[in-house]
């Protein structure tokens, strides 16, 4: 019996987002806290996009998603040594062998604990990342869509930076896929190369962050949904003795986010330098 | 008889002169754009058309002068096109407000596309859709005033990075502002 049609593709991504949003979220707990000193240090903002109980739901956020992080990382290793010894034992095309079968079963297991965990760890994820959604929400909507216009946001984003030519700042949507290191190495220079870090960048990051936390509490709730399903489906594998490659896939997945064997996008060069001649300012310049 | 024809001959002749320059003074002046390729004698046709009744053709004429400017893209060609807007403006051919949004559209990097008196969540945000496709017109014309004309790639850029935050930090101020409802 063919086996290797029983869980659908979409389960496999689900699992990749999810463990790829919930690198974001950890990654970004970290990044605010830093910001938020940084921001201490600097003169009062004009805007208040970080104060304290927001910073206190990314710690609290941070705090679950690192235990969630590392309870995922012992069974993702324990599950990649059971697949070495499966493809050592040269399992492939013959899982009709009693050992192999005995090989597939254990690896199973440590998969479904893969799902006990998650399961277990997801509510409290679930409820960290909407308080910080939340938290975030709130000070979006008083401070950039209440108190502002499109004109003084404009010029809030622009601020100082209309007068020279602007450093390379990384994109922050779409981080999905891009290796951890690389991940935190872009936020230290985000952080070190604004030591002065203004109102512009505390917008965009606010924004980001917030859109972020948005697509994450949708996948949390779309995992808990398909979790128990998943866990079903593994349990009946169990009883063939069968690894599914999308199992495989998953775990690979998990594994490239977690230790950052990802090979990413190909970066495209940024555009050539601008004229840096002494620009012309016109009495008709707003 | 001699002297009775010639004060006829004046007579007609004066007539005739006088129909020639009243038909002279009636009809539009020709309002052709500019006709040279140098930008700053362009300029200088088009101040004579403006000033001799063409203030119609303004929309015209400016566009006519940015193609001309593209043919010799520089830096200063900015100053050249302020001097012309605030001319006008002086003249009384546009009013400030006009001749500053000719000059920004083109040659800043802030948006006029943007102004509003009103807060986000309240006017911005019902409206965002149409926001970010005039940002995205006027992000065309900076590219031809900054990159085309002026040489200002970085202004250029500057412009083009403050769209793609503007659109993110939208998004996300609509989304807080319409779950806030």
């Amino acid at each position: 019996m063919n086996v290797f049609h029983f869980r659908r593709p979409a389960e496999t991504s689900l699992a990749m987002q999810f463990a790829s949003a919930l690198m974001k979220v950890f990654g970004f707990s970290l990044l605010i806290s830093v910001l938020v000193s940084v921001q201490a240090q600097a003169d009062a903002p004009t805007i208040r996009l970080f104060p304290t109980t927001v910073v206190e739901d990314l710690r609290q956020t941070s705090a679950v998603a690192k235990e969630m992080e590392t309870g995922l990382q012992e069974v993702i290793g324990r599950l990649d040594q059971q697949q070495l010894l499966y493809q050592q034992s040269k399992c492939d095309g013959a899982e009709s062998d009693p050992g192999c079968q005995r090989l597939a079963k254990q690896l199973g297991a440590t998969y479904l604990d893969m799902l006990g965990i998650m399961e277990e760890r997801l509510p409290d994820m679930e409820h960290t990342v909407n308080n910080t959604r939340l938290s975030l929400e709130k000070r979006l909507r008083s401070e950039l869509g209440n108190k502002m216009t499109s004109w003084t946001l404009q010029e809030t984003l622009l601020g100082g930076k209309s007068e020279s030519a602007d450093a390379a700042t990384p994109r922050m949507r779409g981080r999905s896929g891009m290796r951890l290191s690389e991940r935190f190495r872009q936020y230290y220079k985000l952080v070190a190369s604004s030591s002065s870090q203004s109102d512009q960048s505390l917008a965009v990051l606010a924004s980001d962050i917030y859109l972020d936390m948005e697509e994450t509490s949708v996948l949390i709730a779309r995992t808990r949904e398909e979790i128990a399903r998943a866990t079903l489906i593994e349990q009946l594998n169990q009883s063939l003795g069968t690894i599914t490659p999308e199992m495989m896939e998953v775990v690979g997945g998990v594994k490239s986010i977690l230790f950052g064997d990802d090979t990413g996008p190909v970066l495209i060069a940024g555009p050539p330098p601008g004229n840096f001649e002494k620009d012309y300012r016109s009495p008709l310049e707003n | 008889m001699i002297l009775f024809k010639s004060t006829a001959g004046v007579l007609l002749s004066v007539i005739a002169s006088g129909l020639i320059l009243s038909s002279c003074a009636s009809s539009p002046p020709p309002c052709d754009g500019p006709q040279t390729k140098l930008l700053s004698a362009a300029m200088s046709d088009v101040r004579n058309s403006l000033t001799s009744g063409c203030t119609a053709y303004f929309d015209s004429y400016y566009d006519d002068l940015l193609t001309i400017a593209e043919g010799d893209p520089k830096p200063e060609n900015k100053r050249l096109f302020s001097e012309f807007l605030v001319w006008s403006s002086d003249e009384g051919i546009l009013n400030q407000r006009q001749a500053r949004d000719y000059y920004n559209r083109y040659f800043n990097v802030k948006f006029v596309s943007l102004q509003s008196d009103y807060n986000n969540c309240s006017h911005t945000c019902p409206r965002r859709d149409r926001v970010m496709l005039d940002m995205e017109r006027e992000l065309t014309d900076k590219e031809r005033g900054l990159m085309k004309i002026s040489r200002d790639s970085s202004g250029y850029y500057r412009a083009d990075k403050l769209y793609q935050e503007m659109e993110l930090v939208l998004e996300a101020t609509c989304t807080a502002c319409a779950a806030g409802r």
